[in-house]
This record gives structure tokens, sequence and C-alpha cells, in this order.
């Protein structure tokens, strides 16, 4: 397809998701470019992680399109779009809590095939790569998640996306209940990974300094609607934009 | 498959267990042999619904359902329409395979106690069928008795049961050891991050399910053809899936060799209850130990027995 080389690599059009009575999201349409870092913000309850959960497939939109590198996603399952390339972190850090940081690379890097997981060894040599390369030691590898602390928490969730090799990176609060420091070297490895690896990243975070340095563009979203779009500065000076994070 | 060091040593454990179990009618009586059969089938209905529910979190109230599958397919098979035994078992393992797909369907929706609560449920409804439905093949509330033994004998039902057993245990053993067994686990642990980490966990849980329900459709089988009968009451009461949940549980669940302690451990206990509590007692009293040890060790057995022998290493240096 050409429009794979052309086109963006996501776009949504037009999504939905009510639950009950509440509308999460009414009417999101948005595109990311290939190698893009697009910021998603707006005050608690908007419907980020909402829109996140249904390009993940996590949630089936009420109405609306997902499409990825030219293809309609829509009704593709979790497990495929990960194999397609979309990966995700998690607002609350989800780890397997009773393995240790290399098994839970080791499930991320397992493939889908029963018979591989059965027949082929696993390959403790890559998942310690993969540990160092988000920032975990030698020993960091062999402890359990209630070991670690939030930042790591977070490097493990960033372990285990890298480990399905992603072209689109979703990353929920990636700084929430971080230190300076580990805001400083979380950022340092999303920077690295995309020099490396050319990824593209959507981004929510309510940290909006953190933000600024790694966004291209900026979305706002307030009430399950998109209020605002364009760069960093040009949102943050936005009329409708300081109104809703005021109101909050 | 990767066998590595640490494989190896494990396997020798299996085997020096193998071999003294083997040694063993040389030195005890037909008595206690027959008290161990019960325990080798035990087992295996432990490590089936260990393979199931203790890897993924998908608790099963309702494993009697399958391996009733399997007991009534070769009993009436065999009993009813003369098939030999040598198809009615394979049979009867298909048909509680088949049983397991059935028992997965809420799987693909509903986790948890809604989960077991059906599977309950399923248990239920099969025991209510063998009673009303075509009482002339099933033989109604009385059951089928005089089927035909595989083997006769104390020492040779004690062989072959553990035979299976042992077969059965090493081979789920060394597939829990492998990144299936960890993908398992990391369905009870987190099945949405499952997914997010691109697996299909439909096909995992569907592969579980049916290894699991395999496992106990070849115990089924087995079992009531050492036993010689088979009626819905033995066969779906509580107190027998209750046997299968303690033995799972109180040799510590998810690790194979658990559920198997736990088998032998329940089923000598049991024994030497009988003479001083003939009657239901017996199964409140176990009932109360097994929960004293789960709340004071819920690791089960097996990591007391690990922690035991680690301290006896520390003492001899
Ligand atoms: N599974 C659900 N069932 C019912 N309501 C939900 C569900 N998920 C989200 N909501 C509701 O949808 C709205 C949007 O929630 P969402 O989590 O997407 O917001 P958010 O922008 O991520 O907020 P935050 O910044 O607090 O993380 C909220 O009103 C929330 O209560
Ligand atoms: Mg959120």
């Amino acid at each position: 397809m050409t429009a794979t080389a052309t086109g963006p690599l996501l776009e949504v059009r037009d999504l939905h998701m009510t639950f009950g009575g509440i509308r999460a999201v009414q009417g999101i349409s948005f595109q990311v470019a290939e190698g893009e870092t697009l910021g998603l913000i707006g005050p608690n309850g908007a419907g980020k992680t909402t829109v996140f959960n249904m390009i993940m497939a996590e949630l089936k939109p009420t109405s609306g399109e997902i499409w990825f590198k030219g293809e309609n996603i829509t009704r593709v399952p979790t497990y495929e779009r990960v194999k397609r390339g979309i990966a995700r972190t998690y607002q609350v850090p989800q780890p397997f809590a009773e393995m240790s940081v290399g098994a839970n690379i080791r499930v991320g890097m397992a493939p889908d095939d029963i018979w591989k997981l059965v027949s082929e060894g696993a390959d403790h040599a890559a998942e310690a790569d993969i540990g160092r390369s988000v920032g975990f030691s030698g020993e960091q590898i062999d402890m359990l998640p209630s070991e670690l602390a939030m930042g790591d928490l977070r490097r493990l969730e960033m372990a285990r996306n890298v480990a399905v090799s992603p072209r689109l990176l979703l990353l929920d609060e990636v700084f929430a209940g971080l230190t300076l420091r580990e805001i400083g070297q979380i950022s340092e490895l999303l920077v690295e990974k995309k020099r490396k690896d050319g990824l593209t990243y959507i981004i929510v975070s309510h940290d909006l300094r953190a933000l600024a340095p790694l966004v291209d563009r900026v979305i706002v979203m307030s009430f399950g609607e998109v209020i605002a779009e364009g760069t960093f500065d040009d949102v943050v000076r936005d009329e409708a934009v300081r109104d809703a994070y005021l109101g909050q | 498959m990767a066998i590595d060091r640490e494989t190896l040593r494990y396997l020798g454990w299996w085997l020096a267990f193998g071999v003294l179990m083997c040694l063993l009618p040389f030195v005890v009586g037909t008595g206690t042999l027959r008290i161990l059969i019960f325990a080798h089938f035990l087992a295996m209905f432990a490590m089936s619904w260990d393979f199931l529910s203790g890897r993924t979190g998908y608790i099963s109230f309702g494993h009697p359902f399958l391996i009733g599958i399997a007991g009534y397919t070769t009993a009436i098979l065999s009993f009813r329409f003369d098939v030999p035994i040598y198809y009615s078992i394979p049979a009867a393992i298909v048909a509680t395979m088949v049983g397991g797909t059935l028992f997965f369907l809420p799987a693909l929706r509903i986790r948890g106690t809604y989960f077991a609560l059906v599977t309950l449920a399923f248990m239920e409804i099969l025991y209510q069928l063998t009673k009303v439905v075509a009482p002339k093949i099933t033989g109604g509330t009385r059951g089928i008795s005089g089927l035909e033994a595989i083997v006769t004998g104390a020492v040779n039902n004690y062989y072959l049961s553990f035979g299976i057993m042992f077969a059965i245990g090493v081979v789920l053993w060394l597939l829990i050891r492998t990144r299936l067994g960890i993908a398992l686990s990391a369905i009870r642990m987190n099945e949405e991050a499952v997914r997010s980490t691109g697996h299909n966990t439909t096909k995992l849980k569907l592969f579980a399910f049916t290894v699991s329900a395999a496992v106990s459709g070849i115990g089924g089988a087995f079992y009531v053809h050492y036993i010689g009968s088979i009626a819905p009451r033995g066969m779906f009461e509580i107190n027998f899936l209750f046997t299968i949940l303690v033995a799972a549980l109180l040799g510590g669940a998810e690790t194979i060799i658990g559920p198997i302690m736990g088998a032998y451990f329940l089923t000598v206990l049991l024994e030497y209850l009988r003479p001083v509590m003939p009657g239901m007692e017996r199964y409140l009293l176990y009932g109360g130990i097994a929960l004293v040890l789960y709340v004071v060790r819920p690791e089960g057995i097996y990591s007391i027995i690990v922690d035991a022998g680690r301290k006896v290493q520390e003492w001899r240096r």
C-alpha cells in the first residue's frame, strides 16, 4: 500500500466511548506521523487513558475507527495490534508481580506460538541486554517488582515494551510518582530509544515541564473532546486550555 | 527443549523418587500399596487441577466434571458396548479433552469467583444428567459396576498407577519450566498485561484447559477400571472435589511436585483417621488441618520440605 509510505502511522477517526451514562470520549480524531512525539494532555478524567485503551483494543470503542500503517485495525485484537507494532505502558505500572524483572522481560520476548514457547529456551543474555538498555543493573534483573522503586517499575514497563519491538509506544503518565532525578533518567531513556530505534511516541503526562522538551506537538483533551492542538507553547497559552486546567 | 543444568539436577531428584517408589512393594504390604494407589490417582487429579488453576489462576470447582466424562465414557463403552478397553480408554481421554473445551468457553468472558461457580455448575449438571438421562446406559443413580480391570493385584496396580502418575508428573513439570509455563503464570498475575505483550491469551488458556483435561481424562479412565465401578454419587460429590483441591493446595500449588506430595499426605492421613473417625468427621478434621497448614504455610508442604532440606545443609556445615 502506498499510503503507508506517506500517510500517518496512526490515525484515530471520531472515536467515541460511553460507559453506561458517562461519555468518556466524545469524537476524538487525530493523526501521528512516523517518528513524531505527540503529547496528550488534559485534566483528570478527560479521557486520555480511555483513548489509549481503545488504541490497544483493551476497550472496544462505541464508535469510530483506528488506522495503523494505512490499515483499518478497529477490529484487530490486542495481541495482533502488538505484533503490528503498537505497545503501551500503564498509568499504574502492571508488572507480573511474582516474577523477577528478567522473567517479566521474558514474557515480553516470548513468541506467540505454543510450540516455540515449549521447544525454545529463554535467551537470558537478550533479556539482560533489554534490561540494561532501559537502565537496570545486573542485580536488579533478579529482583521482584515489589523490591523496585516507582522509577524502576516504569523502566520495567519500558523494558517489556522494548521486548516486543514496537513502532508506536503509548506512554501513560510515565513521569507520575517519580523523583526529579528519575524523571530526568526516563526522559533521557525516551530520547535515546527514539534516536536509536526511530520510535513514535504518544505521551500522556500531567507533568508539563517534563513533557515540554520531548514533544513535537500537543493535543489537549477535556471532557472527552479535543479542545486545542498545536505546539507546546501554543497550547499552554490557549485560553480554553487555561480554563480547562483552572476549572479542575 | 532446553535442558539446563538445574533441570538435570531436578530430574535426578525425580529419578530418585521413581526408584524409591518402585522399591516400595518389596518392603510394605499390599494394604499400604492399596492406599498408595489411591494417592496416585488423587495426585493425577490434583496435578490436572494445578496445571490449570494453579498456573493460570482460573480456579476450577468442576474437575469432577472432567473426571466424570472420562469415567463414564470408558465405563459405558466397555461395559455396555463391549468396546475393548484399549479403545475405550483413549476414547475417554479424547472425550474429556472435548469436555475441557466446553469448560473453557466461560473462561473467555469471566474469571475469578464467577468462573469457579460456573465450573461447579458444570459438575452439578453432569451429576443430574447421569442420574436421569438414559439410566439404562449410565446405570442411573446406582451407576455401573463390574468394570474390566486392566491389571490385577495390588502390586501390579501399584506399578501401573505410579507409572502413569510419574510420567504425567515429569511431563507437566517439564512443561511448566518452559517459557510456556511462565506465560501461563503471567496470565494468573495479569491477563491484560499478557495480551498487551503480544500474546493470544485465548490460545494459551485453551492449551492449559486441554492439557488439564487430558490429565483428568487419563486419571479418570484408569481410576474407574481400577475400582471397577462408577456411580454419580461418589464421582460428583463435593467431598471428592474438596479432596482434589486440598491435595493441590496443601502440597503447594504451581509446583507439580507439590500436588503429588499433597496427595500422598492426604491419603495417608485419611487412612490413619479411618479407625478413629469412621464417619464424615474425618473430612471435617482434615479440612481443619488443611486450613491451618494453609494459613501457616500458604506455599504448602513442598516449601516446608525445601526449607527443612536447606536447614539440614546449613547445620551440617
Ligand atoms: N472502565 C470504565 N468504566 C466506567 N467509567 C470509566 C471507565 N474507564 C474510565 N471511565 C471514566 O471515563 C472518564 C475518563 O477516564 P480516563 O481514565 O480516560 O481519564 P484520564 O484522562 O486518563 O484521567 P487521569 O488524568 O485521571 O488519568 C472518567 O470519568 C472515568 O471515570
Ligand atoms: Mg489516565
